[in-house]
């Protein structure tokens, strides 16, 4: 268990309390007591804190969680036969591909992960959560071309499922984690990277992006007052 | 005696009652300090050993209250020290900064400074010259207790 213990970083009294259950559930009714091991890296503060090129990363995941929340919104009142909520379904996916995949997922894929073993669990979660957004990604768009409701609702959904759990686990275990053990070198390499991929992005499309979200936002807003 | 009420970088501690714990097994600890100078005043921002460099900037009484400071932070570092609380013309030092962010394209900042109030003045003009800086970098705060205990280490 220590790898599972060392990755949720949990203050010395969650790792007592849990420890303690694990004692109990191993030898019923006897009193076992874990010694705590140290670890480096610093145990998790009430508030996260990150790194700056992490903290990048957390950043974006914000314009991701927006179109995630608005997704529900979204299919409620899709009409497959309607021009203007097919553009917006197509211009979400757009999102998805642009922005939450070849912006941010790229960074972690191309970059950040090898720093890491990507043969670890952890790591092998993430790059799996990866390739399923694409494959929901990908049958959105041809559920949209069928015009088949149920396809399009079905995989947006599970999308939005999906990235709501893995946005969760990498702010608040992976990323914290990660920083526990980049060197200082390291952190400042992984910020000159991420400024170089981010020179190498074509800016207008994630400018296209940030907008598209925002106006969605608009849009709902105004049709929640009426 | 009464309470002392004066700046608390100025109050007077005495340590010596633990006296054990500097019985280190090692005969002999290695310097790891690569470069000369290194009072801010007299470093040149641009010098070859800061070009892409991690560099720290420590408080002077750091380095005399922190007892892994050579093996456990200068590794591999370049370094300038300065303080905060009575070096003059500190202006010039949030220039020398802002020449490493910008045209020593270092690579990271650590500032190293203790827990006395003046000493955060340290971290102000890092803050500072990272913002007037064109290039930002990582920027990291350790603040050392008096009896060199790590009390923080947060990137800013």
């Amino acid at each position: 268990l220590k790898d599972i213990v060392d990755i949720h970083n949990l203050s010395d009294e969650e790792e007592k309390e849990l420890m303690a259950k694990i004692g109990q559930a191993i030898y019923p009714g006897r009193k076992v007591e874990i010694p705590r091991k140290e670890r480096k890296g610093k145990t998790r503060s009430k508030e996260l804190t990150y790194s700056p090129p992490m903290k990048r990363l957390v950043d974006e995941h914000i314009l991701i969680k927006k179109w995630i929340a608005l997704i529900p919104q979204a299919l409620e009142k899709f009409d497959v036969n309607s021009n203007e909520d097919r553009e917006l379904i197509l211009e979400g996916v757009n999102f998805i591909r642009s922005y939450a995949d070849r912006f941010h997922h790229a960074k972690e894929e191309d970059i950040l992960f090898k720093y890491f073993d990507e043969n670890s669990d952890i790591l092998k979660t993430m790059l799996e959560d990866h390739v399923k957004g694409r494959g929901h990604a990908k049958a959105t768009l041809e559920a949209l071309e069928k015009k088949d409701r149920q396809g399009i609702v079905d995989h947006l959904t599970a999308y939005r499922e999906l990235l709501t759990e893995h946005i969760k686990k990498e702010d608040e275990i992976l990323y914290p984690w990660m920083d526990g053990k980049l060197s200082v070198k390291q952190v400042g390499e992984l910020f000159s990277k991420f400024n170089e991929a981010d020179d190498r992005t074509d800016r207008e499309g994630i400018g296209r992006c940030e907008k598209f979200v925002h106006e969605v936002e608009k849009k709902f807003r105004k049709e929640e007052v009426k | 005696m009464s309470e002392f009420t004066g700046c608390p970088g100025s109050r007077a501690m005495d340590f010596r009652k633990s006296e054990a714990r500097d019985e280190a097994p090692v005969s002999q600890i290695q310097s790891q300090l690569r470069q000369w100078p290194i009072q801010l005043h007299l470093i040149s921002p641009v010098a070859p050993y800061y070009q892409g460099a991690d560099v720290l900037l420590t408080a002077d009484c750091v380095g005399y209250a922190l007892g892994g400071f050579h093996n456990d932070y200068l590794k591999g570092k370049s370094i300038a020290i300065a303080c905060p609380k009575l070096d003059q013309g500190q202006d010039v030092y949030v220039e020398k900064i802002k020449s490493w962010f910008e045209n020593a394209k270092i690579n990271t900042l650590t500032v190293l400074i203790m827990q006395v109030p003046c000493c955060m003045g340290l971290v102000q003009l890092a803050k500072q010259a990272l913002a007037n800086s064109s290039r930002k970098v990582p920027v990291k705060a350790v603040v050392v207790g008096l009896q060199g205990q790590i009390l923080s280490d947060e990137w800013i």
